[in-house]
């Protein structure tokens, strides 16, 4: 998928771990390593505004297209 | 899940496993009884006595809705093993998957296959020996097949958004 999630890099610059992200949104830690490996299908608007509020970033910041990789068939 | 629904599924296995043991008995029973025919002297004359003498068709019409009825068990066969199937599905929790979509649909073509042999059997009682009188048509069997295409179809579209919601974060 062209899509990409920066979580992992947005967790680094704030010396952030992703267990503490999940205490402070209030999603599964499950979850929030799905979408860190990029294998969540849909992200739910709710959750985006959970956590640019908590990592202070836009969505842009978070999600971005790579148009190296293919797309989705 | 409401507290019948759960009487009713706790119910369905041995339900459907004692009917699948009748359906199968109930098959070779026909099968003794369409090869037997061929054996028995006098066979349908000396059971059925006058009724038979005057209709000359007779042997011939049973032979041919016992053979039905035999091919007919064998898609009630079909239809239970599929439905057993699903009823695990749903006490394993997962019963929205495409595969039981898939039975569904298969249901349905297996009803409606019984249904038109149904007809079958009508049209060979009003050929053999009640000429010109077909017997009573009901639609509730077909408005049942049409259920089941629907379900099926609704069953494969929620199984596809749940599909969709799993990876949803």
């Amino acid at each position: 998928m062209a899509i990409v999630v920066r979580l992992d890099e947005l967790l680094h610059a704030r010396r952030m771990t992703l267990t503490e992200l999940a205490a402070r949104v209030d999603i599964t830690l499950a979850n929030l390593s799905i979408l860190k490996t990029g294998k969540a299908k849909a992200i739910r608007f709710s959750t985006l505004e959970a956590i640019c509020t908590a990592l202070e970033c836009q969505p842009g910041d978070l999600i971005a297209r790579d148009p190296t990789l293919p797309a989705e068939e | 899940m409401t507290r019948s629904s759960i009487r009713a599924l706790a119910f369905a296995r041995p339900v459907i496993k004692g009917l699948t043991v009748l359906n199968l008995v109930y098959a070779a029973g026909l099968a003794a009884l369409f090869v037997f025919s061929f054996f028995i002297e006098g066979w349908p004359t000396r059971p059925l006595g006058d009724f038979a003498s005057t209709h000359p068709q007779l042997g011939n019409g049973l032979r041919a809705i016992v053979a039905i009825g035999f091919v007919a068990a064998l898609i009630v066969h079909t239809i239970l093993r599929r439905l057993l199937a699903m009823v695990d599905t749903v006490r394993d929790g997962d019963p929205f998957i495409l595969e039981n979509a898939e039975r569904l649909n298969a249901i349905a073509w297996s009803v409606l296959a019984l249904e038109v042999l149904r007809l079958g059997v009508m049209t060979i009682g009003s050929i053999v020996w009640e000429p010109g009188r077909l017997g009573e048509f009901s639609f509730t069997p077909w408005l049942a097949v049409l259920l089941l295409f629907v379900l099926s179809g609704v069953f494969t579209h929620g199984a596809r958004m749940r599909a969709d919601l799993e990876g949803t974060v």
